[in-house]
């Protein structure tokens, strides 16, 4: 996998996006296609390390089967003392590689970043990192797992209010 | 051969895992991988086998349709693909992609084709031999094909619609929640629904799993006989029409009842109910 050499700058397009997503999008877009292919790969195959491991524990678990993916899908989310989330992704063993590949990509990306933050990202640095040609022909595929990611976010997000309130 | 296969219409259209694991550089044949997740062939295939897209190879980027023949010509051409390369065709969901790619084949008149039977999850369950290494094989000069076969193979919406005006055989190989109209689009394809749910007036619903067994095989030709022949009273001379959503899961039953069971006379209507469910004042049936 290409670790990218080259960390966006202060008035690069990705300087809005927060910064270890902002240094995969980077990274995309100064691939040639194979070579994004190939890290799409690469990442698909880092995916089980980001389930969740012995003895972790969770503020929000949602585990569940979607008409949006091929198989089961849990997000589990928790906050540490800073209110800062992290994230592990089970998937189930029919899910397609492209999804597999967005959930590494996101766990990394988005770790340690504030819930509002999250919620707040423009799903605009999908295509940036798959490319326009595979969203276009897969489309249903990249954006389930951010979608996943921003609803348990959400309820998280709620539940707490609610508690506040 | 195996005794079960041998039972079938045409027996030379199947390969088995076993047999394309011994015959991995057989002369003259070319291996092809159609899968519907886009990015799976690149995570490993079998050695020697390229990839062709369903949509990004063989549909036209902007119109509704397949590729050109000068298009398919040079798809082939790079492929190392030449008029007379057999092609075995293989890929995930218990071959529906490859069974349409094949189909896409016969369209542009290349008659040498097959698929590998129970397709990639079985050669994988198996263990067999996958590869990252992507083949490259010298450019053939594939002669334009001088006509598309969409007459004999393929249905477009009038022709199914004169299928069902004349109570000829159609077949809706969706799944029953589909057919009675209760979802419009297969679970995990919901951007591919349709206004309307129900069926083509008239069509039988044989979904196209019951042609499969669990390791994504094909059944036997006695069990696809008592489905089809028995079961649905289909006989070989008759203008089949099977239809689907996209004419992917309906590529498989064009493939069981062509094949498998050697009726002459079936076509793909590949517009399917993504075109018929949309279709203003297009008649629909919804049943129980």
């Amino acid at each position: 996998m290409s670790t990218g050499s080259h960390e966006p700058t202060d008035d690069s397009p990705e300087s809005h996006y927060p910064g270890k997503l902002a240094s995969i999008i980077h990274l995309f877009e100064s691939l040639p296609e194979e070579e994004k292919r190939e890290n799409l790969i690469a990442y698909s195959e880092q995916a089980k390390k980001h389930e969740p491991k012995e003895g972790e524990t969770f503020d929000l678990e949602d585990v569940r089967k979607d008409e949006e993916c091929t198989d089961t899908v849990g997000v589990f989310l928790r906050l540490d003392a800073e209110k800062r989330a992290h994230f592990r992704i089970t998937l189930g063993p029919q899910v397609q590689t492209l999804t597999k590949a967005m959930t590494s990509i996101l766990c990394k990306g988005l770790d340690g970043l504030p819930i509002p933050e999250i919620l707040e990202l423009p799903a605009d640095f999908v295509p940036k990192i798959v490319g326009g040609h595979l969203v276009r022909i897969r489309s249903q595929t990249v954006y389930y797992i951010l979608t996943r990611i921003k609803s348990a976010c959400k309820v998280l997000l709620n539940r707490q209010r609610a508690a506040e309130a | 051969m195996s005794d079960s296969t041998s039972q079938y219409a045409h027996p030379e259209a199947l390969v088995s895992t076993d047999w394309l694991a011994a015959h991995l550089n057989e002369p003259d044949t070319r291996i092809v991988e159609s899968n519907e997740d886009v990015l799976l062939y690149d995570t490993g295939h079998i050695p020697g086998a390229v990839h062709i897209d369903w949509r990004q190879d063989l549909q036209d980027a902007l119109v509704r349709d397949y590729i050109s023949p000068e298009a398919f010509a040079e798809l082939c051409a790079k492929n190392g693909i030449g008029r007379d390369t057999t092609v075995i065709f293989y890929g995930d969901k218990s071959n529906w992609w490859s069974c349409y790619a094949l189909w896409a084949f016969r369209l542009f008149g290349h008659t040498k084709v097959k698929i590998l039977d129970g397709g990639r999850d079985k050669w994988v369950k198996e263990g067999k031999p996958l590869t990252k290494e992507k083949p490259k094989y010298p450019a053939t000069s594939y002669p334009v094909p001088a006509k598309r076969f969409d007459k004999e193979i393929r249905a477009f919406y009038e022709e199914a619609l004169a299928q069902s005006q004349e109570k000829k055989p159609l077949i809706d190989v969706r799944s029953p929640g589909e057919f009675k109209g209760e979802v419009t689009h297969m679970p995990e394809y919901p951007q591919e629904g349709v206004l309307r749910g129900g069926h083509i007036p008239g069509a039988k619903s044989v979904p196209w799993k019951t042609a499969a067994k669990e390791d994504a095989t094909f059944k036997s030709a006695d069990e696809l006989r008592k489905i089809y022949t028995e079961g649905c009273n289909l006989h070989p001379g008759e203008d089949i029409v099977a239809y689907c959503r996209i004419g992917e899961r309906s590529s498989h039953t064009w493939f069981v009842l062509t094949y498998l069971l050697g009726y002459e006379k079936v076509r793909n209507y590949d517009g399917s109910w993504t075109e018929w469910g949309n279709k203003v004042r297009a008649p629909i049936e919804r049943s129980n």
